[in-house]
């Protein structure tokens, strides 16, 4: 009766050789160690990009740690310590000192790794160039004790060299900790640990990450989210995205009794009929074992199909991070900045590209502190790991730059190229196999597919920016307003008064005239006695007003709102509330108010306002209610609001234009003498 | 609509009465006042419709021979927060002078900047709205800034000349002043208020004035005896104009039937003057039937004396240039002689100083320079 097999051993069956080593010797910079500084962020970024995997597999919410201390002048300690599932004793030396040896290459999954080259890439790196082996410590579940090993590559033969071997206890149930010393440099600022880690925790946000700097500086990224990020199936290998080599591979280790049934169940979107159809294209028989087909025959074979009609591959090996995440980790992250917006996270649906399937998120911050007169931030991320190199050859920032952002609100030299305003971009590009430009993965390569959706991506993110931006110089225009009614023209009357020596007049006539919109005022707030808001509605336009005041709240938290006075008709469904409001005259204001219990989970921008009975142009503070809700106004509304447009379109030809004094004289100011 | 002076002429018998300001001076801007709270009374947005003093809307007058403001009318409204603004500090300002009135004060337009900082929202910002929102005022009041009990600092244009005044100064006293025997070197500096009722012209046996830009030609003229040997009168302009100066010339011109010669560097600035002296300023083109002096001639320096003469000269700047275009397009220069000159200007390159034909020795300008030019104007 032997136990179920534990994550970590279900994961070492897969771990396997998978090609020679000793060619990366010489060509270390196209792993990313071509210089000291590169070398210290690639040797963080393969140590976390797999205890992040690992805990993702597992299940498990991470906290990864990243100590960087000081050996010597040009030497670095570093240390990742996950608390993913641990290795089991007998894998150590090979995931950690044999290039190619991992369990990702053929998961066709999505993944952070995918090579099997990362971790042990930057074990030779600290070999080679301190000549001190690497240090690890993993524990897993059901042992008692962690087991550290000291590590070296075999350079020749491309096998592991255990150094000296111990066990120590470790503090927590399970997790690995990988240390090696190397030839490195410590920088912050750009393409630096911190600026990785920090994208890291944007697009991680269920992950706690912690940097101790070479000069004891501890950074935090708090976990922002407890739900772990859904988990991306393995998936049969498509087609469409095989190569012959693989091809070849697969044959070779299949165990199916003939072509057609290999065809079916060890690859993905081939039915039995296309099946058939495809071996006779290829002039095969079914009957032939799959690892008896030749070379000649495989080629043969993977023409046709590809030329076959096959089903999409699956999106089920894909891990978006979601737009609900994506808002949560860009504010978890830059909350010190104080944007003024976060534009709802665009999440594109799978697609295909060379027969892998992909998907593009895209999440857009603007204003606040972010820089007004410099080039956008590009945050840019492929399976959920930030890309900091080769922003210029990146499919991600062509897409960006081929967007003419100035119709969406950013400036932009000739419509074309990187936009300036101060605006974040963050790109996000999810598939069980993303097109590097190379292995260091820096980049994703263009490819028309993904740029498609890139372009469709970005797009529905910038529309939602101008949106906003029109949104806030409507704000803007109404607080003119505002400073006008306020403190001008009561001033302005006191003044006249007196000096015709009459008294002050009602000002509501006026005041009405120039605001003319129906303000929606919504302070909300919230402290450790739950959130307590207030809605006033005043009528600042010279007619009465019959309006009906619409909520939208995320459904899961509607239940908890206690709202007063209570709403004249809920759809709790659909997180939906609204009122009749009272007859509103000219400057009269009514208010309600709604509470929701200590440690609700919602906020200001979690709630929409609607308004019924106006038009656009008449309303701040609110939109006018979509048409798509379908509810049935009270007739009072729809009666006023008719009356109030016909007014308007009445009285819209009777605009006068006329030249403003203050502009015009202030245009024609130029070197004038007195 | 040319501006009605408030104050009568100062009558020839009773010199010795102290001059009031009439009762209704200020009456029209407490019509205002009562236009802008019948407005808020009605509940209109109030607002407020003056001439536009642009570039563009200026005309030429034959009749008087002056730029004057055209037709083209703006408006000033509280719908928009500039437009309010301004309304507001109209009527602080309308307000004050009322209050100076009662009081019998004036202040000078540096004093109500200062007192402006009392006015919130409505202060000023600088001299140049002071400025702007007071010519507004005389624009729709019809009235002057003096009526207004608003002037500027003392800035003195002199006068050295066999001329003869009055002048009735602050005491009230009457004197009799020759601004060539009576006065020191410095010459007879006008007050910022030239009126009847503070000056008045008594005699001259001179022939003409002569307008000059820098003092140092002034001094120059004066050293070399240029007044009495050639019967003139010099004025010392001090760069651009003041008000009080360009009151000075019109009425000089208009009551003494002096020609007046106008003596300036040869650059495009100084070109500027003299389009202020004779068709008015854009910006008081509300004033030019009172200020401006349409017979003033242009004497020089022109483009074509320095090459006639020769004259040590720069280069134009850039800002010369741009000047030089913003002139071509300007009404006031639209005439065939001044084309031709700014195009020569432009087209030399070149600018000089009045004080340049001091290369030929410090007499040329009196003894050579001047006569000649004076000649071929006829004025000599
Ligand atoms: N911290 C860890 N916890 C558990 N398993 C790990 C850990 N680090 C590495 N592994 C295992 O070791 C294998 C090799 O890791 P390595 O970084 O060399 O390659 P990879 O992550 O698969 O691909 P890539 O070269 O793209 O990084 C992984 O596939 C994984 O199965
Ligand atoms: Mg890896």
């Amino acid at each position: 009766m032997s136990p179920p097999p534990t994550i970590a051993q279900q994961l070492a069956a897969k771990q396997r050789e998978i090609s020679v080593a000793e060619f990366f010797e010489r060509n270390r910079q196209i792993l990313g160690f071509d210089n000291p500084q590169r070398a210290l962020l690639t040797t963080v970024k393969e140590g976390v990009d797999n205890g992040l995997d690992a805990c993702d597999e597992a299940r498990i919410l991470p906290d990864i740690l990243v100590e960087i201390s000081k050996e010597t002048d040009d030497r670095l300690r570093v240390a990742v310590t996950d608390s993913g599932p641990g290795i089991l004793r007998r894998e150590i030396p090979n995931v950690f000192a044999r290039l190619l040896y991992g369990s990702r290459f053929h998961s066709n999954r999505q993944a952070r790794g995918q090579q099997g080259i990362g971790i042990s890439a930057a074990v030779l790196y600290a070999n080679l160039t301190t000549a001190r082996p690497a240090r690890v410590t993993s524990k897993v579940e059901e042992e008692e004790a962690a087991h550290v090993l000291e590590l070296v590559i075999d350079t020749q033969k491309n096998q592991p060299r255990v150094v000296s071997e111990d066990v120590t206890l470790w503090d927590s149930p399970h997790g690995t900790r990988v240390e090696l010393v190397l030839k490195a440099r410590y920088v912050r600022g750009r393409q630096s640990p911190y600026e990785y880690l920090r994208g890291t925790a944007i697009v991680n946000p269920h992950a706690r990450i912690v940097l101790v700097e070479p000069d004891g500086t501890r950074v935090t990224f708090e976990r922002a989210s407890t739900d772990l990020p859904p988990v991306a199936k393995e998936t049969l290998p498509h087609p469409y995205g095989l190569e012959l080599g693989e091809l070849g591979y697969l044959l070779k280790a299949s165990k199916r009794s003939g072509l057609a049934e290999f065809l079916t169940k060890d690859l993905q979107g081939v039915s039995a009929r296309t099946a058939r159809e495809l071996l006779a294209a290829a002039g095969l028989t079914n009957s032939a074992p799959p690892a008896s087909v030749s070379g000649d025959e495989q080629d043969r074979l993977l023409r046709a199909l590809h030329d076959a009609p096959l089903i999409a591959p699956s999106p089920e090996g894909l891990s978006p991070i979601g737009s609900i995440l994506i808002k949560r980790g860009l504010r978890n992250v830059l909350g010190e900045l104080r944007p003024e917006f976060y534009c709802p996270p665009v999440s594109r649906p799978p697609k295909v590209h060379a027969g892998f399937p992909f998907m593009v998120e895209v999440g857009l911050v603007y204003g606040g502190g972010l820089p007004a007169d410099q080039p956008v931030q590009i945050l840019r991320f492929a399976n959920r790991v930030p890309l900091l190199f080769q922003q210029g050859a990146c499919a991600i920032t062509n897409a960006i730059s081929n967007l003419d952002w100035r119709r969406y609100g950013l400036d932009q030299k000739g419509g074309s190229g990187l936009p300036s305003g101060p605006a974040l971009i963050l790109v996000h590009v999810a598939s069980t196999k993303v097109p590097f430009t190379n292995e260091a993965k820096e980049a994703v390569a263009e490819d028309p597919e993904i740029d498609k959706e890139l372009t469709l991506a970005l797009q529905a993110a910038a529309r939602h920016l101008r949106t906003h931006i029109s949104r806030k110089s409507r704000r803007d225009f109404a607080s003119e307003k505002f400073a006008i009614i306020q403190r001008i023209l009561p001033k302005l009357a006191e003044k006249t008064s007196h000096l015709v020596g009459k008294g002050v007049p009602d000002l509501t006539p006026v005041i009405t005239r120039i605001m003319d919109i129906v303000n929606v005022e919504t302070p909300f707030e919230s402290d450790k006695n739950g959130v307590r808001a207030k809605v006033e509605v005043t009528n600042y336009t010279p007619r009465t007003r019959v309006l009906e005041l619409f909520v939208e709240i995320p459904p899961d938290v509607f239940p908890l709102a206690v709202f007063e006075p209570v709403p004249d008709g809920v759809e709790a469904a659909l997180g939906r509330a609204w009122w009749t409001l009272p007859k509103l005259g000219p400057n009269g204001r009514t208010a309600l108010s709604f509470s929701f219990p200590p440690k609700t989970d919602v906020e200001a921008n979690d709630l929409d306002w609607y308004v019924a009975g106006i038009d656009e142009a008449h309303i701040l503070g609110a939109e006018p209610l979509p048409g798509d809700w379908d509810v049935r106004l009270p007739r009072t509304i729809v009666e006023a609001a008719e009356a109030a447009a016909a007014d308007a379109a009445a009285n819209g030809a009777t605009g006068e234009e006329e030249v403003d004094y203050d502009a015009a004289e202030a245009s024609a100011h130029t070197s004038e003498e007195d | 609509m040319p501006p009605k002076r408030a104050r009568t002429p100062a009558k020839k018998t009773d010199d010795e009465e102290p001059v009031k300001v009439r009762a209704d001076a200020l009456a029209p801007t407490l019509d205002l006042a009562e236009q802008i709270y019948g407005q808020l009374d009605r509940g209109e947005i109030p607002r407020m419709r003056l001439p536009l003093r642009t570039k563009q809307n200026i005309s030429f007058q034959s009749r008087e021979g002056v730029w004057k403001l055209g037709r083209a009318m703006g408006t000033r409204s509280a719908r928009k927060l500039d437009g309010a603004l301004m309304l507001l500090r109209t009527f602080y300002l309308v307000d004050f002078i009322n209050e100076m009135a009662r009081e019998g004060k004036t202040s000078t337009l540096r004093e109500l900047y200062y007192i402006s900082e009392a006015w919130e929202d409505a202060k000023f910002h600088g001299e140049d709205e002071s400025n702007l929102l007071i010519e507004d005022l005389e624009v729709m009041c019809e009235r002057l800034r003096e009526d207004f009990r608003l002037h500027p600092e003392e800035n003195g244009a002199s006068v050295i000349g066999d001329l003869t005044i009055k002048e009735r100064n602050r005491k009230g006293v009457v004197k009799k002043i020759n601004c060539r025997d009576d006065v020191g070197d410095g010459g007879y500096s006008l007050p910022f208020n030239v009126e009847k009722e503070k000056i008045e012209f008594v005699s001259t046996n001179a022939k003409f004035l002569i307008a000059i830009e820098c003092g140092g030609m002034v001094d120059r003229l004066a050293e070399n005896g240029f007044d009495e040997q050639h019967d003139a009168i010099l004025l010392h302009l001090k760069g651009q104009p003041a008000r009080s100066t360009r009151r000075f010339l019109r009425r000089a011109s208009e009551e003494l039937k002096l020609p007046v010669v106008v003596f300036t560097d040869g650059d495009p600035w100084s070109f500027r003057i003299f389009a202020s002296v004779a068709y008015g300023a854009i910006k008081t083109a509300h004033l030019s039937s009172y200020l401006a002096t349409p017979s003033a001639e242009f004497l020089g320096v022109t483009a074509s004396d320095i090459e006639n003469y020769d004259l040590p000269h720069d280069k134009l700047s850039e800002q010369d240039i741009r000047a030089l275009q913003a002139e071509l397009t300007d009404p006031r220069f639209g005439t065939a002689e001044w084309r031709a000159e700014i195009e020569l200007m432009l087209k030399n390159g070149k600018k000089a100083e009045q004080q340049s034909l001091a290369k030929y020795g410090l007499n040329y300008v009196t003894e050579h320079y001047l006569p000649e030019k004076l000649t071929e104007m006829g004025v000599l």
